[in-house]
Parts: structure tokens; sequence; C-alpha cells
């Protein structure tokens, strides 16, 4: 007997005994592989150039039983066409030719998604589905780093109408792989799922966002509860939910999904656990909670805490140098997993915020009790000579009197001379983002009336702007004292809906 | 004695640090093609609620409290002015204002 018939045989038993985990685990496309694998493709390869053959071999393998009991199961048409693109798909794949190789694995999962939609035995198709799905997006996410490749697709298929691109194409039939879970009728929404319904969240682990959102809707509109769902799926899921939320800049909803995927995971599961704060911390920070000591000393915070202290350092004392050395310092790790540009932009309310408290402490002067009825106020003109005193640091000036610790005997003189040098060619150039403005731009009165305008626009400042005098009036100074009542704790006003538990869309907590 | 023991697999996942250099070499080939932000699969499907921070949840809540409310700070404002940033901000504030008074 030939290994492929072999193999067919044992397919059978697989449905017979409506066998969905063993069938997956047959059904491999993708490396690292037994060797039997390429036994059998060098089989197909020699015996089985014409389809027409193959169709034969696996319709005489694979018969459409009758007299099938309930706890059974049999062939299906679907399941016989799937079977024969299975064996094209490895007698063809050469995964030297990556674009090739996609080529074959498309044609292969949306003939398993045909497979999978019968209604009496598509069942046991889920486990293939989904194994299918998530080596297809692998291939499509590497290919869609590689234009090289790429743009031969394009000038193969120029002739088409409609060019979608490898990742929109996935996109599509993992879609309809999905809506075939969700549509599942063998059990109501709010039921234990059941069938094809038991892998709707499994397919949350979509990684392109104009996917992601079409699918968190329809989950919302129509999955069963998330609590149904065992423990690494629900973790999943809402790992996944949270990063969507992130990258749309919701970070209430986000450090919501996130918050729950980590006390949700087991404590043996380290790299879990640190994969979710990586994400959960930045989350927090830019609601303006920071990591406690408690958090810190945990396994999974040890290689986090040197990462992300020093933007809460930035953040509690309004130093905008140290939230610059803060992201030059890991800019590749954050860049790589989409924080960097998160951080570098939204976190700057918060260290403004802070850098106009500081600005506070050092020149307000609390009434005495002749005037005890003046208004606390912050003078804009002292927050625009800090300011432009912190954009001269940012442009490389050293301090004239920096600080009043003696300078060191044996400071390296040739670092001095190079700063020397470095005075002698003017400012540092600055990318944008770098000044506190734009790039090198000086800071004007202007500017600082912009910000301080939306600091109290976002509620981090309490108060209103005295614009012909120049001054920001903060409201509530006599009941709380000036600094408590004009810069509330920013988690008060960034993370209320975190906290009140707000609805998360994509979340089905009950229906 | 050298130990001549193999690592047990799950130990590999242990130091997420360690693991990524491991992983980056491996994205050129075509089978595994794993992200740093992919989230692995877990070994297990499902593990008790007992297992987890969460079931204390409802236990705390009586007395106010979430699993989560210990993990963060929301009160951290820094009212110390003697730090050397201060120290220079206050510097440029005084040379300033008598550059205004002169």
């Amino acid at each position: 007997m030939t290994l492929t018939i072999q193999f067919l045989s044992e397919i059978r038993k697989f449905l017979k005994n409506r066998n969905g985990n063993d069938l997956r685990a047959w059904l491999l496309v993708e490396p690292p592989l037994p060797d039997q694998y390429h036994k059998l493709a060098d089989e197909l390869k020699k015996g089985y150039r014409s389809s027409a053959s193959l169709t034969k071999l696996v319709d005489s393998c694979l018969p459409e039983d009758d007299n099938v009991s309930d706890d059974e199961g049999t062939a299906w048409p679907g399941f016989v066409s799937f079977m024969k693109d299975y064996f094209e798909y490895w007698r063809d794949v050469d995964f030297d030719d990556l674009l090739g190789a996609h080529q074959l694995l498309t044609g292969l999962t949306n003939s398993c998604t045909t497979a999978l939609n019968n209604p009496t035995y598509g069942t046991i198709m889920l486990h293939t589905s989904i194994s299918l799905c998530a080596s297809l997006s692998k291939l499509s996410m590497t290919l869609n780093k590689r234009p090289d490749l790429t743009r031969n697709l394009q000038t193969v298929d120029a002739g088409e109408e409609e060019q979608k691109s490898i990742v929109e194409t996935t996109a599509e039939i993992i879609q309809k792989v999905f809506t075939a879970c969700l549509t599942d009728r063998s059990s109501q929404r709010h039921e234990q799922p059941k069938g094809k319904k038991t892998g709707v969240y499994i397919f949350a682990n979509a990684r392109k966002t104009h996917l992601a959102k079409q699918l968190f809707t329809n989950i919302t509109a129509k999955a069963p509860p998330l609590s149904f769902y065992p423990a690494a799926q629900r973790v999943t899921f809402l790992y996944y939910l949270g990063r969507f939320h992130f990258i749309n800049n919701h970070f209430s909803r986000a450090a919501q999904c996130l918050q729950e995927a980590y006390l949700e995971t087991a404590q043996r599961f380290e790299s879990h656990r640190w994969l979710v704060l990586t994400y959960l911390i930045p989350c927090n920070l830019l609601l303006g909670r920071i990591p406690s000591p408690q958090l810190l000393q945990r396994p999974e915070a040890q290689s986090l805490a040197p990462i992300y202290m020093p933007f809460a350092e930035a953040m509690r004392t309004g130093n905008f140098l140290r939230l610059q050395a803060a992201l030059d310092a890991n800019e590749k790790w954050l860049f790589s997993r989409g924080i960097f540009l998160t951080l570098l932009y939204r976190l700057r309310p918060l260290v403004w915020r802070a850098f106009t408290r500081r600005t506070f402490l050092l020149t307000y002067i609390a009434p005495t009790e002749a005037d005890s009825r003046k208004a606390a106020t912050l003078e804009l003109s002292h927050l625009l000579t800090t300011a432009t005193f912190v954009q001269k640091r940012l442009e490389g000036y050293l301090p004239a009197h920096p600080g009043r610790k003696p300078r060191q005997p044996h400071i390296n003189s040739m670092f001095l001379k190079a700063h020397a040098g470095a005075a002698a060619r003017g400012p540092k150039i600055l990318r944008p983002n770098e000044g506190l403005i734009w790039g090198n731009m000086p800071v004007t009165e202007d500017h600082i009336e912009n910000i301080v305008a939306s600091l109290i626009a976002q509620g981090l400042l309490h108060g209103f702007i005295a614009h012909s005098q120049g001054r920001f009036a903060i409201i509530g100074a006599k009941q709380k004292g000036a600094v408590a009542a004009g810069w509330p704790p920013p988690a008060e006003i960034l993370a209320t809906g975190l906290k009140e538990g707000e609805d998360v869309p994509g979340w089905v907590k009950r229906v | 004695m050298a130990s001549t023991s193999t690592p047990k697999p799950d130990e590999k996942s242990s130091t997420p640090a360690d693991s990524k250099p491991e992983q980056s070499q491996n994205t050129k080939t075509a089978g595994a093609l794993e992200e740093d932000d992919e989230f692995e699969d877990f070994p297990v499907e499902d593990w008790p609620a007992e297992e987890t921070e969460a079931a204390n949840q409802q236990g705390n809540t009586a007395s106010g409290g979430t699993a989560a409310d210990h993990l963060w700070e929301e009160s951290w404002d820094d009212d110390d002015t003697s730090d050397d940033f201060s120290a220079q901000l206050r510097e440029e504030l005084k040379k300033v204002d008598a550059a205004k008074r002169r």
C-alpha cells in the first residue's frame, strides 16, 4: 500500500470517529515536519502529476458512507475536494518560493472553509481551519515585509481590475472562517458554546487593524460571553483586544483588557505575564498610574522596570530631558512593539503638567495675611523662562552653574573639549519630536499659553487663564491648597473609565 | 560533575529577555515566523481560577478594593525641589528676573 493510500485510510478513521484534533495533527502544512511528509510529497510528485488521477484516488479512498450513526461521521464532497487540494499542495509546494507557497496555501485554506461550512459534518474541520489560518497569516505577514517578492505578484496580477494586498486577501479568508464559527446554530448565544462556536475567540489573533475592527464588531454583536471560554483563550483574546485599543489610543479600554489578561494568567506563565505587562505598564502610565513597588518586585517585571521607570520619573518631575533620555535609551525596542510613538506623543501632556507644577513650586509665594484674598496664580512668563531653558538644554547647552556640586576633579579633559567644540558649532539640530515645541523652534509666549490652555481643557490643570495678566489662575486653592487644587492627580481624570469598568467594545461580559 | 541533563522545554520561555535573539534568528525560515509581540500558545487550555490573582478580586471587593489596586500608584507627584533639575530652573529664573530689573 502506498503512503498516500495509508494516509487517506487514517484520515477516514478520524472522520468516522469525529476526531478533529488528530485530523489537524495529521494535516500539517508547514515545517517542522516528520520525514513522512517529505516522502509523501515525493510519492505525489512521481505518481500523481494529473489532477484527474488524484481525484480518482481520493474519491475511492474516502467514500461517502450511508447509514452513519449519530456519534459517527463520514466524508462529504467538500472534504473530498479539500483532500485533493491538500495533496496538490504537498505535490507542488516549495518552501524556498514563499510567494508560490502562499498562493497554494491560500487555495487550500479556501477549500478548507468550504468543507467547514457543511452543516452536518463541518465542525470536525474546526481545528484544521484554525491551524491553516494561523499558518496562512504567519506566511502573509512574512511576505508583507518582503516587497521584493510581492512586487512580482503585482506584475503577475496586473491584468486584474481590483488589486488586493496579500494581507487583505488573507484577512478575507480568515473572516470567512470566523463567520462560519460565529453563525453556527448548534448553540444559543447565552449558552455554553458548542460546535464551531467554540472557535469564535481563537480568531481574535488578528494582527491587522482593519480586519480586527470588523471582527471585534461582530463579536460584540453576536458572540457568546467571553467567560464561557477556557482561560487560555480568554487571556489571549484580551491581550489582542487590549493591543487593538492601545493602537487606537483608547488607553482606558486597553488597560481594562490587559489588566484582566494579567490577573487571569496563572503565575507560572511568567513569559506571558511579562508580555502583557509590556503593554499594561505604558497603558497605565498614560492614564496617570505608575507601577507600584510590589509590582516592580515581581519576576516578570524585572526587565521592564529599567525601561519604563525613567518615563515615570519624567512624569513625576516634569523633566523633559529625562523623557528624551528614556525614549532614546530604548527607541528600537519600543518601536518594534508599537509603543515608541505612543509614548513619544501621548506622554507629553503629563510631562508638561508636571513641568508647570514644578515651575509653580519654584515661583509661587504664598500670600501673607494682608493680601490673603489674592488668587493663587502661575505667571506664564515664568513658565516661558523655564521652558526656554529646557529647550536650550535639549539643544545641547550645558547649564552655566550646573547644580551646586563642585566639578569632579577627575573629569576627563577630552570630554570637556568635546563640549567646547559642540558649543562652538551651535545648537544640536533636533528632530521635530525632540524639541519642546517643534525641533529647534524657539518657545514663545503664545506656545506657552496654548499649552496651558490645552492642559486645562484636558482637565489636567484646574483653573483658567487670565489672559490680560498673563497668568494661570487656580480655582479652589483656598479649600485644598494651591498645588493640590491646581494639579489634581491625573488618574482621577484619565482613569475613570477603567475604574468604573466601562463597556469595552469587543469584550462581551454578559448578554 | 558537569550537568548532562537537557533543559525542560518550558525552561526556554522562563526568561523572555534571553529568548529574544533566538527568535529573531528563526524569523528567516518559513517554519518559525513568530514576532516579538506574538502571544505564544499556552501549554494548557485551561487552569483553575485559584491559580490567578483575579480569584482574590471577589474577596477584596468587600473591603473596597480590587486585586489590581496594589499594583498601581495614583498619587505620585514629586514636591521635592532640591534636585539638580529644580536647582537649574531656579537659577535660570533668578537670572532672567535679575536681567529684567536691570
